[in-house]
């Protein structure tokens, strides 16, 4: 039986992105890996039986500063139950925290809980975003972008003390806009 | 971001649905589908179908204070009647969602009875329908022992009390009752009959507001003075359970307030006292009494047809429903005020607001936006005046009219959420729930709910050394979780004088405990820099170094080289044989200076693990992987290597004591240390050595408190698991468990009962310290306060989950009987009516079977 639509949002259902992103991993996945996927292609939001988040116990974790540290992490998602297991997402090249992590529970109720206790709320002082995840997999706790880091640090434009400052893709193109801006200038 | 705040903030309700679209789509550039969707204005703004609007409008109502109640009311209603015949989803669709909404948002109720009574003036079917759901539905939640939900459904059909025939909701009232005698005198200990009889107090004012006050005198007056004078017994008998979960606990000897009261005795004294004054009932909004000016609609209403509410059966079993039920008692945390902030205890208004707030806050768990936008309005959502205008600051307060209320709206808005967050033994949700709609509301309208928390957080502190252990530790907890949201401001120096005061005092203990955790969520220069000077000295330079100390490193220290060895050995993953030689050495050298030789051997090696791993917890997390035989076979060579264990991580991490919870946690969990040793080392090991001084740390409660949750929670998992057929779980493992469990309460009161009566060694000794002792005697018997209830709660869990499994099959049992019956009265009629009406009733059943099957469409 299907669900009865809440009259108030629910903030313990994965995000927009998690979905879209969903449908377009199975998309590579299936390119990738030869289609041994035998799910892949169906939309995600419309395969209640097989939705991979039904008994999520992981959260994906974003927007951390680069120097919160395991135990903040630990202190704060401890008041939504027992930590399983908790993942840093690392820069792929320097292996320093590059603002993301895997938060595992024992329960799955856990990590709704923190969805809806936790998400959105401060820690370090910056607002965090939680997502449900379907569990960490060895690789994932490597950023994607090209310099190493999380894709959305490459080309931010704000300036973020607590990320590394501007985007990085940013960063290296301003550094050469300097120099000629430099000369004109002069 | 984008995501997650369009999320948050689609969550006041009033969006509905939302958030769906695809983000992409507006960047899309020059698709077709797109051109044409721009191009065709006319289709763009084409309304939406009634029964959409119809939906949104029932969920937003009374949000908007701008618009009139009685315009909203007569429009929703009008929307819907004008489309009755021509939108079949709408019919069983309004009546559903006027139900979920009832158990969803209760704030709303008595609005959406405004609705139906509208409607009913022009489609009475619709009314029969909504009863006869409501009936079905109250009746499945009687036999779950769903409460809150049996109270929601009343308070609706309570509220249609004015359109109900003959007795109304008084039949089901009285019928509740008797259940409730009837628990009550099966035994003293009853719960269920206090819900109920709590259940009939809080619907039986929703009722008395229905009526026209010629109904109220004439008919229902006597009603009500029966049915009280009939609860008063059950209300006014205090609980045995009600010394358990006082929230305060005076010093013996403490000029105190007397005994808080019972939520349901003060509840039957308020509506004594409001029936005295002819049932005024002033806070209730009465939005289906139409201002007389409305002639045409005041007309119908008081014309309109009349219903017979449909027959509830009420189990003769009535189970207690998934949640053990204690009873409540008042608080609040803006008592004694010059101006009165919130409604005295003595006005039926604190109990109705409250109990309506406290439903929606339990009720919302699943969008603390929502919960706390409702929180802010609670001023729509009751009479107009009931309250002081939004935001007025405290100190205005006393140039209010004498006439006018002078009731803060955020005031009783937080209050309502400290009453959770300080409920005794625990409120429905985790409690980072309602820290969480603390902050959100505080998020929303900081200006105005600010200085509230700030009065709030006074008046905690103020009163820190005589509540119950337990609540000094949650305020801790919220105060520091709720600081960390708010960049760590708090005026601290306004308790500055209590900085000088010894570390056994309650409010310093509760100062050191706070910092200490707001550190643990941030870091030690961050916090120092938001305290003034006279704090520093309680963040020490050891404080902001990443690392501790390793004390091998110093030549002084005994097995320093041995120490520095292990330490070598363990980072370069050596083979266990090398490490044995080096602890046989340990061990042999310890021998030499009558030394117990494991203790010294086990604390070399844990604080080298411990150093190992002192990057992260992942990395300690890995070490003691990596080393967990080694670990386990320590543990289980003797008590004293055992306690070495524990001993070793909270000296490591001494300076921070979160670390070592964490690492103690995993350590019960590889089942290296036992609970019972850590209860030993904790209270009677560290708070030995300090003179029971670390009674008052508030991470030596934490860890204890843990550790029996730890213990307690996998009994209750196994009891439940033991209780369904197809789980593996035998007797045998559950028994023992719980024998690990009571003997685990019994070493806690045996310590802290020395403790609290000052018999323990430490203190017998010579030289006594006379305040101090007394203050260790004050912790002692705080402490022994906490594990007795945590123990009673827990047998209690116990005997109650085997009476609730009997409870539930005796009720399964007589429901199949009702239905047995009620399906053969059916068939009875049908045939009958077959018999009569020949052809013309087959045309009948078929359209109501229509009608039944649009019932099912949802949405």
């Amino acid at each position: 039986m299907r669900a009865v639509r809440a009259t108030v949002d629910r903030l313990d259902r994965p995000s927009a992105y998690f979905n879209n992103a969903r449908h377009k991993r199975r998309r590579f996945d299936k390119d990738q890996r030869d289609g041994d996927d035998d799910t892949a292609g169906m939309h995600p939001e419309n395969r209640e039986d097989d939705d991979p988040l039904k008994n999520a116990t992981t959260l994906y974790v974003g927007n951390l500063s680069f120097f919160t540290t395991e135990e903040q992490v630990y202190e704060l998602f401890s008041k939504c139950g027992e930590i399983k297991r908790l993942v840093m997402g690392l820069d792929r090249f320097n292996k320093t925290p590059c603002g993301f992590c895997f938060v595992e529970y024992y329960t799955h109720q856990d990590a709704l809980d923190c969805m809806k206790y936790i998400g959105g709320t401060k820690l370090d002082e910056r607002i965090i975003r939680t997502d449900l995840d379907p569990g960490f997999e060895e690789g994932r706790q490597y950023g994607r972008g090209k310099s190493g880091g999380q894709v959305r640090d490459e080309y931010r434009e704000d300036y973020d003390e607590g990320r590394g400052g501007l985007g990085r893709a940013i960063a290296r193109e301003r550094e050469g806009k300097d120099f000629v801006d430099d000369g004109r200038l002069r | 971001m984008a995501d997650y705040d369009r999320r948050g903030g689609g969550g006041g309700g009033r969006g509905g649905g939302g958030g769906g679209y695809n983000r992409k789509r507006r960047y899309r550039d020059d698709n077709e589908d797109d051109n044409h969707y721009r191009g065709n204005n006319s289709r763009r703004r084409y309304d939406a179908p009634p029964h959409v609007r119809l939906r949104k409008q029932l969920i937003a109502i009374a949000e908007n204070p701008m618009i009139e109640r009685h315009d909203e009311i007569s429009q929703i209603a009008n929307l819907f009647t004008d489309n009755w015949d021509d939108d079949v989803l709408l019919r069983g669709n309004f009546t559903d969602l006027v139900l979920q909404l009832c158990v969803e948002q209760p704030l709303k109720t008595p609005f959406l009875a405004g609705v139906l009574m509208v409607v009913n003036t022009n489609k009475p079917e619709a009314m029969d329908l909504l009863l006869e759901k409501a009936a079905r539905l109250i009746e499945d939640k009687l036999r779950e022992g769903g409460w809150r939900d049996v109270k929601l459904y009343l308070k609706l059909v309570g509220c249609l009390q004015g359109v109900l025939e003959g007795e109304g909701v008084f039949g089901v009232l009285g019928e509740l009752f008797e259940r409730a005698v009837g628990l009550q005198t099966a035994s003293s200990e009853d719960t269920i009959g206090t819900e109920i009889v709590k259940i009939i107090l809080l619907t039986l004012p929703y009722v008395m507001a229905a009526g026209s006050p010629e109904q109220v005198q004439q008919e229902w007056q006597q009603k009500a003075a029966d049915l009280l004078e009939n609860t008063a017994i059950i209300a006014s008998e205090p609980h045995p359970l009600q010394a358990v979960i006082e929230p305060y606990h005076p010093e013996a000897g403490e000029e105190n307030p007397a005994q808080s009261q019972s939520l349901i005795s003060l509840l039957q004294a308020q509506l004594q006292a409001e029936a005295a004054q002819g049932w005024a009932l002033s806070c209730l909004p009465r939005p289906w009494q139409f201002p007389v000016g409305e002639v045409e609609t005041v007309a119908k209403l008081a014309s309109a047809k009349k219903h017979v509410l449909p027959n509830i059966v009420i189990p003769k079993t009535v189970v207690r429903g998934p949640r053990p039920l204690f009873p409540e008692v008042y608080i609040s945390v803006y008592g004694q005020q010059e101006v009165e902030s919130v409604p005295p205890p003595t006005s039926l208004a604190s109990s109705l607001i409250r109990d309506a707030l406290l439903d929606t806050i339990n009720v919302l768990h699943f969008n603390r936006n929502a919960t706390a936008r409702q929180l802010i309005e609670v001023d729509c959502y009751f009479a107009p005046r009931t309250f002081a205008l939004r935001g007025t600051p405290f100190d205005r307060l006393r140039d209010i009219e004498k006439s006018k209320s002078t009731w803060k709206p955020e005031d009783v808005a937080v209050d309502a959420v400290f009453t959770q967050l300080f409920l005794l033994p625990n409120p429905e949700h985790k409690l980072v729930y309602y820290h969480s709609v603390l902050t959100e509301a505080c998020k929303l309208a900081p200006a105005a709910i600010a200085p509230s928390l700030g009065r709030a957080i006074r008046y905690l502190y103020r009163n820190a050394p005589r509540m119950d252990l337990e609540l000094a530790y949650r305020f801790m907890d919220w105060f520091s979780h709720h600081l960390s949201n708010f960049g760590f401001t708090w005026k601290w120096t306004e308790w500055v004088d209590d900085v000088e005061l010894s570390g056994l005092h309650p409010r310093k203990a509760f100062i050191v405990g706070s910092i200490d955790k707001e550190i643990r969520l941030s870091f030690a220069q961050r916090i120092k820099n938001t305290l003034p000077e006279p704090y520093q000295k309680l963040i020490g330079p050891e404080k902001e170094k990443d690392v501790p100390d390793f004390k091998f490193a110093n030549d002084d220290t005994p097995f320093a080289a041995e120490g520095r060895e292990i330490a070598a050995l363990l980072k370069r993953k050596a083979p266990d044989e090398e490490i044995d030689a080096v602890i046989q050495r340990i061990q042999s050298q310890a021998i030499d200076r009558d030394l117990d030789a494991l203790v010294a051997s086990t604390d070399v090696f844990v604080t080298c693990v411990l150093y190992v791993g002192s990057k992260s917890l992942s990395h300690v997390l890995a070490a003691i992987e990596r080393t967990k035989d080694r670990l386990a076979d320590a543990g289980a060579a003797s008590d004293a290597s055992r306690t070495q264990i524990i001993e070793a991580v909270m000296t490591y991490w001494s300076v921070h004591p979160g670390v070592a919870l964490s690492i103690v946690e995993k350590l019960l969990n590889y089942s290296i240390l036992t609970p019972l040793t850590v209860i030993n080392w904790a209270l009677n090991v560290q708070a030995g050595k300090t003179r029971g001084e670390a009674l008052a740390w508030a991470h030596m409660y934490e860890l204890v408190f843990n550790t029996v949750i730890k213990v307690t929670g996998r009994v209750r998992q196994l009891v439940v698991k033991a209780s369904q057929p197809d789980e593996m779980v035998d007797d045998e493992t559950r028994d023992n468990e719980v024998r690990n469990m009571r003997e685990l309460f019994r070493a806690i009161e045996d310590s802290l009962g020395a403790w609290a009566g000052g018999t323990k060694d430490e203190m017998l000794e010579s030289n006594a310290r006379g305040e101090e002792d007394g203050l260790v005697r004050r912790w002692g018997t705080r402490w022994l306060r906490v594990f007795k209830r945590r123990q009673a709660i827990e047998e209690a869990f116990l005997v109650e989950a085997v009476r609730e499994r009997e409870r539930r099959e005796e009720v399964r049992k007589e429901w199949e009987v009702v239905e047995r019956q009620r399906r053969e009265e059916r068939e009875r009629k049908e045939a009958e009516e077959k018999e009569r009406n020949g052809a013309n009733g087959a045309e009948e059943k078929k359209k109501e079977n229509g009608v039944e099957g649009e019932v099912n469409i949802i949405e």
